[in-house]
């Protein structure tokens, strides 16, 4: 039995590392020299040896202000002996360890910073347009009695079987003739109806009882104060593992942003923010990239960790996509 | 005000974009297939089935074919055999199950891109840290058993569609280990003594008689959903083998191909053919799988 149990954990731990191999490359890699990296040395995190920041030095060349000031102090110099001097001082100014350099980098190199700020604006923008969406929609199909209920339903039902990446090529036709290709509604509309939503938030409201509603109307509420302060809080659960699988499912998204963003990188979403770079970066610019990659996958990784159980239920929700 | 009217007003939104968003794109694409429509073009010319002839006929668009037909039939079966292992060993461990789920759910929580990006250096011919692991357990192998050549992995066409194929089983066999974990949660403990008693003895056997039948709606459902996302992956192909579609097009997966033909190279008659084909597919295979659920389930 023992011997068992150990022979399990010895084939989890050999897939383990499989799996994880490509998170310690990344992290490893975000906080290495460009040399090591090449060369395979300085184990997982580098020997952190001051390096010298080729671009930062070619960059700063002292201008005729600070070789008049150089010269003269202390006067009577030989100009090799100055630029010498200046050359050090330029080295010194621009050495650094490398896993700063790699994480300045991530964010100099490219607007990183503005990546990020539209991934979280894209991926907010959507969830909450899908809900105000979604939810009045699943009421009137739980808890309403009208004529073509039945026909709505089997609508959405039909809608859950069209993956809207299918869809993508007459969607990207009608908004570039729309000519609103390049710009943040092209990125958010055709995930503001969610057929799952509505399913999910549907069967969620199936369950709550009718006299609920009933007393609310009693109490003269009209029938979208209902929705938004009766039903929304019952459906809070649901709510939260919906929003867990549309937010990882945006931020995550490549395919969608790569084909109506053309460009313009103030609308790069972080994915295409790190393609855009790994398209540009010669070798001695994989550490930066790297770090870039870490800073994108770490905000979900780290709430994933954070709330797991949440996590788990939430992606396993769009199984029944 | 009347509950027809409520209703109305409640779903429009819904119901507008559902018909904006999804059923009138694919209307679109099926007048679209059969035309030789290009953004920016004055004219509009009806092809007939000309497009979907060249689909059949030309072979850039057989290997397209191929290539997904090959990706989905590794992809699909791996994922999801990997992802019952890996929750029945977890199941029935004594301890640290919650570690292993958590670490095999990692990759489908990650940005796919990025981890793609990070493949491809760790597949680097030279400076990967596959092929230099292969050379340091080459160097203790005694000569001849490992080839004279480390593998171009990416780019060499005997390997590159497993490659992928691998990353895609990768990312996603823990999605499957979860729905595996939630549905064996699901087996009741009684049915195994039962099987005992009836003489099956080995865990094989009582695998085979109790848990995989009972595991039947899960594994229906970890089908449908495997598939879909098999058949949609872009991700990958887009990052290593753009443009293009991999060496000697063996990579050409139709996701890709709809991007590449319809947006990129803005043959949009073509691009919308693929798309219908896409879509033929996976409903196809939506509607099935669910058939097939609802019979075993009566």
């Amino acid at each position: 039995m023992m011997f068992t149990q150990a022979l399990k954990h010895l084939v989890l731990i050999l897939g383990g590392i499989v799996v994880l191999a490509p998170f310690a490359v990344m992290l490893s890699y975000s906080l290495k020299s460009p040399g090591e990296i090449e060369r395979g040395t300085g184990g997982f995190f580098g020997a952190q040896a001051p390096m010298v920041d080729a671009m930062c030095f070619a960059r700063n060349q002292p201008d005729r202000a600070a070789l008049e000031a150089a010269r003269a102090d202390p006067p009577g110099q030989s100009d090799d002996v100055i630029l010498d001097r200046l050359e050090a001082e330029r080295r010194d100014a621009c050495s650094m360890r490398p896993a700063v350099f790699n994480y300045t980098k991530a964010f100099t190199e490219a607007p990183l910073l503005r990546y990020l700020l539209n991934g979280l604006i894209v991926t907010l923008s959507i969830f909450v347009i899908q809900v105000v969406v979604a939810l009045p929609a699943a009421y009137a199909l739980a808890k309403l009695r009208f004529w073509g209920r039945d026909a709505a339903f089997a609508l959405v039902l039909f809608c859950l079987l069209i993956p809207v990446n299918a869809v993508a090529l007459p969607l990207y036709l009608g908004l570039a003739k729309l000519g609103l290709t390049n710009s943040y509604a092209a990125l958010v509309i055709p995930w503001t109806i969610s057929a799952f939503g509505i399913f999910l938030m549907r069967q969620f409201f199936m369950s709550v009882p009718d006299d609920l509603v009933d007393a609310a109307r009693m109490d003269g509420m009209g029938e979208f104060a209902i929705v938004w302060r009766v039903m929304l809080p019952t459906a809070i659960p649901a709510l939260v593992a919906f929003a867990i699988f549309s937010v990882t499912a945006h931020w995550n998204d490549y395919f969608w942003p790569r084909i109506v963003i053309t460009g313009d990188r103030d609308l790069f979403t972080p994915p295409l923010g790190l393609r855009e770079f790994q398209a540009g970066a010669d070798g001695s610019l994989y550490g930066p990239m790297m770090a870039t990659a870490t800073i994108i996958v770490i905000p979900l990784i780290a709430a994933f960790l954070l709330a797991q159980r949440r996590f788990i239920e939430g992606i396993a929700l769009s199984g029944m996509k | 005000m009347t509950q027809g009217r409520t209703a109305l007003l409640l779903g429009a939104p819904a119901l507008v974009l559902m018909m904006a968003i999804l059923i009138l794109p694919i209307l679109a694409a099926v007048i679209l297939s059969f035309t030789d429509y290009s953004l920016g073009a004055s004219g509009i010319r009806w092809v007939g089935f000309d497009n979907y002839g060249r689909i059949f006929g030309s072979s850039t668009y057989e290997k397209m074919l191929v290539a997904t037909a090959t990706y989905v039939a590794v992809v699909v079966p791996a994922s999801i055999g990997l992802g019952l292992g890996a929750a029945l060993l977890i199941q029935s461990l004594s301890r640290g199950a919650a570690f292993y789920k958590s670490v095999y759910f990692l990759p489908v929580m990650a940005t796919l891109l990025a981890m793609t990006i990070v493949w491809q250096m760790m597949l680097h011919p030279t400076i990967g840290v596959v092929n230099r692991g292969l050379l340091a357990v080459c160097g203790v192998l005694p000569e001849g058993v490992c080839p004279a050549e480390m593998p171009l992995w990416l780019g060499d066409r005997d390997y590159a569609i497993w490659v992928t194929c691998f990353i895609g089983v990768w990312q996603s066999f823990g999605f499957n280990m979860v729905l595996y974990l939630a549905g064996l949660s699901g087996v009741p403990r009684e049915l195994y003594g039962a099987a005992e008693m009836d003489g099956a003895r080995s865990a094989w056997e009582r695998f085979r008689l109790v848990t995989w039948p009972a595991l039947r709606p899960t594994t229906m459902f970890v089908l449908i959903t495997t598939s879909i996302r098999a058949f949609q992956t872009f991700d990958t192909v887009e990052v290593l083998f753009s443009p293009g579609g991999g060496p000697a097009k063996s990579v050409y997966l139709m996701m890709f191909a709809i991007y590449e033909k319809g947006i990129v190279q803005n043959l949009v008659g073509i691009g919308a053919a693929i798309t219908v084909l896409f879509l033929i597919s996976v409903m196809a295979l939506t509607v099935l799988q669910r058939r097939i659920a609802e019979r075993k389930a009566l």
